[in-house]
């Protein structure tokens, strides 16, 4: 256990260090540059959100857009309705548009920035507690959960997409004002904006590796590798599949505001199933076990996008479709299975007694055999 | 060279703090271990940031154009025309003797997507223009990027309008641009009961809008509207309705994939276009291309350029296009404006002559500016949008178009035609 | 009138849910049996749309002649894909999910690089031009064409799992590779045929529906969600589930489109959908053959 907490610690330092140090050292502290990066930070807690509810508890949410999208439009529409205020009744725009006559009821708290951060983490998680509630109490399970999550998501864009004078449809809310928090704006092209980025983040992964390590934690491991199991020994497996689903949600909602933040615009394209089946992606490429892992394989991903694109104008998503498919296959466990890996081949040369591999070997995903271990993993492409 | 330097942007400093900050970091990133990333880093050296306004120098302009995934069916073409005319000026000298370095980016159809692609081009590579885009969504991702750094986005398709951005170049039609003249003669041809039909996004409710208020004046009605999401491709439903509600005309705003699929779909149903013809303000070659012929023959398009206008000019951009890009190739109105928007784009800039070129510098001296377009001469308002040359067509077997009214003058842009009060001004948008 | 729109409108559900049968069949064949969530299916009637156009363009080939030629090919890339990928993946069901995602952004990427991204067009046969008209029912034969089609395949594939050789072998090693192998079934070879044949039907798939929509890069993207709900609703591994699943779905969204707007009527059926496979998980028909 102890060696656990160490663990945690040291590669939450590590990441620290690497989001608060090392990237703005290379960009050199240049908040223009640093915008780049605090997107891809709300990428990888969004990932961080899903490993969470994936690695730990198993469950594969295919719709883990959908908290990150409300999220991403409550910050709008507050920062929109802060932008609005010389419209005739204070109306964005698009309403206007619409022939809505008044502000609607449901788009009036949100002149509150308290209100706005507070539903930003609420609201998403409450709908998830509910979606939850609905799947879990019924033990669905496996590709079951996958489908309903995902048709939820779908549902949730075509309202968005549907109800264009509240939401402002495809194109999503636009034209929004910068955040005022405490009579000072923030300039999300300033390097204290990519601070309050990265700052987020940490937070949420410590919050998040506390989860993962406390008594609900450990008994969502043991759901994952066994759900009748767990239930056997007496506990309500359903109520800790909703804690941390709802938990992910709220988690997803706060990288959903950043990222409007980052972006300064709110769009349903933040919802859609594409979209959402990169998030699933990045988790595998970083390791759907790690939080970190997870988030160092959205920002890894983003990052490869970026670079591909300037070097392979035209192909670059092929290279990246192949690439996907080579981690798949040959490294099973993502970059994190890698590191594991590697720290234990050294760790095993400098002890070749200590049985290290037996520990890390836990199987990684529901009705997988325990023979996958990590270093069978790793020659499991032959 | 240290890093409060590196703040200053000084052409040769940027390049060194480049390669240095680049050592910092490996040596950081080992003592780190963060080993996984250092990788991904190095591929930006082959890209460094361009020392761009140095004397001389080429010019440094972004396209930014989905060449992958949903939108690249029509941005592929954009990207070609835009290229053709970088090409042909760059073969004739250059932008007063630099020549333009087109950078491009492909923002994977994705508005979060453009938004970064757009602040690459922005801020690392120092475009001082950037074309790009064909839907509202991108450009409004676009807009808040170049708003900030009050840089120059030429966007060469039709919308919606109601848009006053000093920061963008509207190059495309605006609503009272493709409606004023196409719906009262569909009126009289045709009949005054409209079925309007469109994706489930802003530009054709705008646009339905428009043809609402233009169709109240004439006295007529719209008998159905409807909006699919965008993508839509089944229409037997919409179909149904509009063997059941007989509609003189159908008005239809469907883009893409969308309006490929019913076109073909309602013409395998069966409908005749001297009875029952689809008016569309988005259809251009390469829908009618995709959809066949046959399907879209003898139904009518509003826009200010078709393939087969007759020009010079025209000639001269078909041949070149095809040249280069095949001779299934086809050109179209948003193309055409991708094209001319480019020479526009030289012209403004060689009005600077030795001033500074900065962005709002060349916005500024773009406002009068004439081209001589393949769709005749088109004219820069004050308000940053286009003075174009309206035509009505229909559609032959072949998949061009027969021009059967061409406007007697060009005609202005009003962004805000449908919003009594509002005007777009030098000054941005005055609300009376 | 009314009730020219409804039988309009049943027709039209009919046509939707024909469609939706013939490019879910070979989604339920290949993760029925196999387990395997396909996420490049979509991409396989796009390839089966593109092959079509090539051949047509190329060859000068109508469509009626390519079917088949079209079913060879896309089959051939399907098992292509099996042997590479997907039968390295038989013990990690979820990660074919994310390399299929892969394989399909890359067939979707050689097509844009090879073809170009903009729309192609593809002929239908000239002897399905024409509607049939009774009364104000007006049904289009091309659309009656594809209905036919789509149910010779399934009683095609329904034989070939039931009355073939090759069904009982892939039977066998649904219910147990282990045992079935120590039998001489090479379960492999049935594997990568049997994910070749699904592949191959939404080749077909993509030939026939290509003339009502148009032909790009990314016509698969958008059809594989509901072929994937199709699948799940109608039970894991049974086709006549399928079936019914595709008949229920095509009506329900013709007949909540009439009465709503295509919109609407999409969302209340995905709710419909969530609210069956939470308290009907196993589909509405349930899978009988696998434990």
């Amino acid at each position: 256990m102890t060696s656990t907490l160490r663990n945690d610690f040291l590669s939450i330092a590590a990441f620290a260090a690497l989001i608060v140090l090392a990237v703005p050292l290379f960009f050199g502290f240049d908040g223009y540059e640093l915008n780049t990066f605090a997107r891809y930070l709300c990428l990888g807690m969004v990932a961080m959100a899903l490993a969470l509810s994936w690695g730990t508890a198993g469950i594969l949410n295919l719709g883990q857009a959908a908290p990150f999208g409300l999220g991403a439009y409550i910050m709008a529409m507050h920062l929109k309705l802060m932008n609005s205020t010389s419209m005739p009744g204070g109306m964005p725009d698009f309403m206007g548009w619409m022939n809505i006559e008044t502000l609607p009821w449901f788009w009036q708290p949100f002149h509150s920035l308290g209100f706005t951060l507070l539903a930003g983490l609420l609201f998403p998680a409450a709908m998830a507690f509910a979606i939850g509630a609905f799947i879990f109490k019924g033990r669905v399970s496996g590709v079951f959960v996958a489908i309903i999550t995902l048709a939820v998501l779908v549902a949730i864009q075509l309202l968005f997409v549907e109800e264009q004078g509240y939401t402002g449809g495809q194109n999503g809310l636009t034209g929004l004002a910068l955040l005022t928090i405490f009579g000072v704006t923030i300039d999300n092209y300033s390097l204290n904006f990519y601070y309050l980025v990265a700052a987020s983040l940490l937070i949420v992964t410590v919050l998040a590796t506390m989860l993962s390590r406390s008594k609900a934690g450990l008994v969502l491991r043991a759901v994952r590798e066994d759900p009748n199991r767990a239930r056997f020994l007496g506990y309500d497996v359903s109520n800790y599949e909703i804690l941390v689903f709802s938990v992910s949600a709220a988690i997803a909602g706060f990288a959903g505001m950043l990222y409007t933040l980052v972006l300064q615009f709110a769009s349903p394209t933040y919802m859609s199933v594409s979209f959402s089946l990169s998030i699933v992606i990045w988790c595998a490429v970083g390791g759907r076990e790690s939080l970190i892992g997870a988030a160092i394989g959205a920002i890894v991903v983003n990052m490869l996008e970026g670079r591909l694109s300037d070097v392979f104008v035209e192909a670059w998503l092929m290279v990246l479709g192949v690439l996907f498919i080579a981690i798949v296959l040959f490294l099973p466990r993502g970059l994190y299975g890698l590191a594991v890996s590697v720290l234990d081949a050294m760790r095993s040369q400098d002890k070749a007694r200590h049985g290290t591999t037996a520990k890390t070997g836990e199987p990684t995903r529901p009705g997988e055999s325990a023979s996958t271990s990590p270093t069978a993993s790793l020659s499991a492409g032959e | 060279m240290s890093i409060e330097n590196f703040g200053k942007r000084d052409d040769v400093a940027v390049m060194e703090a480049f390669v240095l900050k680049r050592r910092t970091f490996l040596k950081n990133a080992s003592v780190l271990g963060a080993v996984t990333t250092t990788g991904l880093f190095a591929p930006s050296i082959l890209r460094t940031v361009k020392p761009a306004m140095a004397q001389g120098a080429d010019l440094p302009v972004g396209l930014l154009f989905s060449l992958t995934g949903s939108v690249a069916v029509v941005e592929k073409t954009l990207h070609d025309a835009s290229m053709l005319a970088i090409e042909q000026i760059n073969d004739e000298g250059g932008v007063a003797g630099r020549k333009l370095n087109p950078i491009i980016e492909d923002p994977a159809s994705d508005p979060a997507t453009y938004a970064d692609r757009a602040r690459r081009l922005v801020i690392r590579d120092r475009c001082i223009s950037v074309f790009g885009s064909y839907t509202s969504a991108s450009r409004q991702a676009v807009l808040p990027v170049v708003e900030q750094r009050d840089n120059l986005y030429w966007y060469p398709t039709l919308y919606e309008g109601r848009e006053c951005s000093r920061n963008v170049m509207y190059g495309g039609a605006v609503p009272n641009q493709q409606q004023q003249e196409f719906v009262p003669w569909l009126a009289e041809k045709h009949g005054k009961r409209f079925y309007l039909i469109g994706n489930n996004y802003v530009y054709p409710r705008e646009e339905n809008n428009v043809c609402k208020i233009l169709l109240d004046r004439l006295g007529g009605e719209a008998v159905h509207e409807e909006y699919v999401p965008l993508g839509h491709s089944d229409f037997s439903s919409v179909i149904n309705r509009i063997r059941a509600e007989k509609p003189d005309v159908v008005f239809c705003t469907l883009v893409g994939d969308s309006d490929v699929a019913f076109q073909r779909q309602f013409h395998a149903a069966g409908f005749d276009p001297a009875e029952t013809p689809v008016a569309s303000l988005t259809r251009s070659e390469i829908e009618v291309q995709a959809m066949g012929g046959d399907a879209a023959a003898g139904h009518y398009s509003s826009a200010p350029y078709f393939m087969s206008y007759q020009s010079p000019e025209n000639e001269a951009f078909v041949k070149a296009y095809q040249d280069k890009y095949g001779s299934d190739a086809v050109t179209h109105f948003v193309s055409e404006a991708a094209y001319f928007q480019v020479f526009q784009f030289k012209k403004a800039v060689e009005k600077l002559g030795d001033q500074e070129l900065t962005a709002p510098a060349i916005r500024d001296a773009s406002v009068g500016v004439s081209v001589v377009a393949p769709q005749g001469e088109v004219v820069i308002e004050e308000n940053l949008h286009t003075s174009l040359w309206p035509k009505i067509a229909q559609w032959n077997g072949d998949g061009q178009a027969e021009i059967l009214v061409q406007s007697d003058d060009r005609v202005s842009p009003v962004p805000y035609w449908a919003y009594e009060g509002s005007t777009c001004t030098a000054e941005g948008l005055k609300r009376a | 009138m009314d009730s020219a729109i409804f039988f309009n409108q049943l027709f039209a559900g009919l046509s939707t849910a024909s469609i939706l049968l013939m490019i879910a069949a070979g989604l339920a064949i290949i993760y029925g049996s196999m387990g395997v969530i396909n996420l490049a299916h979509g991409e396989f009637v796009m390839l089966g749309a593109y092959a079509t156009w090539a051949l047509q363009t190329f060859f000068g080939l109508g469509m009626l002649i390519s079917l088949p030629l079209v079913f060879v090919a896309i089959g051939a890339v399907g098992w292509l894909i099996e042997k590479g990928i997907v039968s390295r993946l038989y013990n990690r069901p979820l990660d074919t999910i994310l390399a299929t995602w892969g394989v399909g952004i890359v067939l979707q990427q050689a097509i844009t690089l090879g073809i170009g991204s903009q729309s192609r067009f593809v002929q239908r046969p000239e002897i399905f031009d024409g509607n049939l008209f009774f009364g104000d029912l007006v049904i289009s034969n091309y659309r009656l064409f594809i209905l036919g089609v789509s149910l010779g395949m399934l009683l095609v594939t329904y034989l070939l799992l039931t009355r073939t050789e090759f069904g009982t072998k892939l039977r066998a090693v649904i219910q147990n590779r282990e045992i079935s192998e120590c039998y001489g079934i090479r379960a492999e070879r049935v594997y990568g045929l049997t994910f070749a044949y699904g592949a191959a039907l939404a080749g077909i798939a993509g030939a026939l529906v290509t003339p009502l929509i148009s032909t790009t890069p990314t016509m698969g993207t958008t059809l594989v969600v509901d072929a994937f709900l199709v699948v799940i609703v109608g039970g894991v591994g049974s086709l006549v589930g399928t079936a019914l699943a595709s008949g229920l779905i095509g009506e329900a969204s013709a007949m909540l489109s009439m009465i709503f707007n295509d919109t609407t009527g999409r969302i209340l059926l995905l709710v419909a959908i969530i609210l069956l496979i939470r308290f009907r998980p196993t589909g509405l028909i349930p899978q009988t053959v696998r434990g």
